[in-house]
């Protein structure tokens, strides 16, 4: 004991070492009975969501925010799986995704009146898997992406089926996001109105000479472009930014027939004793300052009505009540319904 | 060593044996035997329904073509090179075998872009064509069968020259010699005295490039992607994208099967032969 009596007394600098030691393992300790809510998302832009939304989060609630991240079916399966005793609190997924973990009972009813940024949503995102089981944080945009010095202007989709495309359309895979709303509007393009779309698939089973491959993730076709082995790609509006920075001539489509759309949701899951924290996480998500600098990101379009983006912001995003009205979205339940057909004609009749 | 104790032996071979049981045996056939369960009972109903969709047998079909087409060419091709190593002098012969072995030591992610830069429409082929003159409009050469193919031979094609080279340093050196002064030509030589002295180098470079070919993942992936899949990229598809282990396992089976199949297949040729001469 005499000793370091004595060495805080005869040494201030060494005193102090020791104090800042003891009080770094005091926080320490504090962090081991830290509270933690662990979110299941995808892996795109995790550096961005870290930045600006988790990292100012856990300063502010004290807690520890644990991300996982992957694909929509992959993380699907892992919530099914550990459905007894879930270690995930929270996820964000698809639409349709989103509805499907509703529909297996994987999630919790989020209690609106404790977000705060509730009232500011469009409609389309404040309960778009009923029941009040999901809100949505984002939408997209989906149109065809063309080159511009060698191709006319698009003006439908039909304009992917030109003869001049041959052999230079990628298309996103059935397994992807985008394919739903690919079938969709090869649909409606040509006048199709069953609520299965079941001739997009027909459609796009004529569309196989001009098709090159069938992209899985959106990096692939930023590369497609560059390497001048397409001409034209129905994208997600998320990916436009990273189009542009080929410095390609591009331009995205506006179609005759309206963009399709869909929507992302938060969920919570069953069974979380993080409830609070939940809450607390998904209306930081909606709030405007973290909405608007996820859009300046340029990493998801704006929900909340107050964002306001500037012109050159708003051309890399679904932003606005005119562009998202204009959004024609899948209803989940749809996509839910009829994609083990949609799988199978694309496999026999796309896919070969 | 050993020989009058057996006890001994399998008690010096028993620690090894069973580290592989434990870390390899056990695990892989816990995986794959998910691919003979149909709800709780064991039986082969996931592999009908696997093959009766028709994507499934394009797949299944294009895998065994283009991995048969690989091997024979890399045997063609793999003989002409070895007959040539072999009769090189020492000095010359190891600097040609270092080329040939040095495509194996690059990453097959790195050598796999490399064949992009080269098949892509503004690549290197496509522009030396123009440039001859020889074409207006670049061929679409990415994402085909061909592609693959190309990729897969690049890629086996060291394998079956090297085992070829070993059988023919095995074979006796007066047995060609021989054949030519009883008249043979050099076809006949090849045909009858080499072919059937080497055709143990010959199964064993078949077997490791006719199974890898079925078992490449990489190549097939970035130059034939998602429209030209193969067994292995329809398995990754299935367990990363759609999370349908019960498939992905079913495939699985059918690669491990039809890699024991081939092997065997190209033991009995060897064998047959052999009986036969």
């Amino acid at each position: 004991m005499k000793p370091v009596v004595l060495t805080f007394s005869t040494s201030p600098f060494l005193g102090r070492m020791i104090a800042a030691a003891v009080i770094s393992l005091s926080m320490t300790s504090a962090a081991w009975a830290q509270q933690q809510v662990v979110v299941s998302t995808f892996g795109i832009n995790q550096d961005a969501f870290q930045r600006i939304l988790f990292k100012p989060f856990e300063a502010e609630c004290q807690c520890k925010v644990v991300v996982e991240s992957g694909n929509n079916a992959d993380r699907l399966a892992k919530l099914e799986a550990r459905k007894d005793s879930p270690n995930v609190d929270m996820a964000v997924f698809l639409d349709f995704t989103g509805l499907e973990a509703a529909n297996k009972g994987l999630t919790e009813k989020i209690d609106t009146s404790k977000l705060t940024n509730f009232g500011k949503l469009y409609d389309f995102a404040k309960d778009p898997l009923g029941n009040g089981m999901g809100v949505g944080y984002t939408a997209f945009g989906t149109s065809i992406v063309y080159r511009t010095d060698k191709l006319k202007e698009f003006t439908s989709w039909k304009d992917l089926w030109r003869p001049e495309l041959k052999g230079r359309v990628a298309i996103p895979n059935i397994t992807t996001s985008q394919a739903p709303n690919v079938i969709m509007m090869a649909d409606k393009a040509f006048g199709g109105s069953s609520a299965n779309f079941a001739g997009g698939i027909d459609k796009l089973a004529e569309l196989k000479p001009n098709i090159v491959t069938f992209y899985e993730r959106g990096a692939q076709v930023v590369t497609l472009f560059a390497q001048d082995e397409i001409w034209a790609a129905p994208v997600g509006r998320f990916n436009w930014g990273n189009l542009k920075k080929t410095n390609l001539p591009l331009a995205w489509m506006r179609p005759a027939e309206g963009e399709a759309g869909g929507v992302n949701v938060m969920i919570m899951i069953k069974g979380t004793k993080q409830a609070d924290l939940v809450h607390r996480l998904m209306d930081k998500w909606l709030s405007e300052p973290i909405q608007k600098a996820l859009a300046d990101a340029l990493v998801d379009s704006p929900v909340n009505m107050d964002v306001k983006l500037t012109p050159e912001v708003a051309e890399f995003s679904t932003y606005g009540a005119e562009d998202l009205g204009k959004l024609q979205l899948i209803p989940p339940a749809i996509t839910l319904q009829h994609r083990g057909d949609w799988v199978s004609g694309w496999n026999a009749r796309v896919a070969r | 060593m050993f020989q009058d104790r057996p006890l001994t032996g399998y008690l010096l071979a028993s620690p090894a044996l069973l580290a592989c049981a434990l870390i390899l045996i056990v695990p892989v056939g816990i995986l794959l035997s998910a691919a003979f369960q149909v709800d709780g009972r064991v039986g082969l109903g996931q592999f009908v329904s696997f093959f009766a969709d028709p994507l499934n047998q394009d797949v299944f079909w294009r895998t065994l073509r283009l991995a048969a087409l690989v091997t024979i060419t890399s045997a063609v091709l793999g003989y002409i090179a070895a007959l040539a190593i072999v009769g090189m002098s020492p000095g010359k012969r190891s600097l040609v075998t270092s080329l040939v072995v040095l495509p194996l030591m690059i990453s097959p992610i790195a050598r796999t872009y490399a064949w992009i830069v080269i098949l892509g429409r503004s690549g290197l082929f496509n522009n030396t064509l123009q440039g001859l003159g020889l074409g207006d409009t670049p061929l679409r050469l990415l994402f085909t069968e061909g592609a693959v193919f190309i990729g897969l031979l690049q890629l086996f094609l060291p394998y079956m020259i090297l085992s070829l080279v070993s059988a023919l340093e095995n074979l006796p050196r007066d047995v060609t010699a021989a054949a030519s002064v009883l008249g043979a030509n050099r076809w006949q030589t090849f045909v009858r005295v080499i072919l059937p002295l080497t055709r143990e180098g010959l199964v064993a470079g078949g077997t490791i490039v006719f199974t890898g070919s079925v078992t490449a993942y990489i190549t097939p992936a970035i130059l034939g992607g998602s429209k030209i899949l193969m067994l292995e990229t329809l398995m990754v598809q299935r367990v990363n994208v759609t999370n349908d282990i019960v498939s992905a396992s079913v495939i699985a089976v059918i690669l491990v099967a039809t890699s024991l199949v081939a092997n065997d297949l190209l033991r009995r040729l060897a064998t047959s032969r052999r009986e036969r001469s």
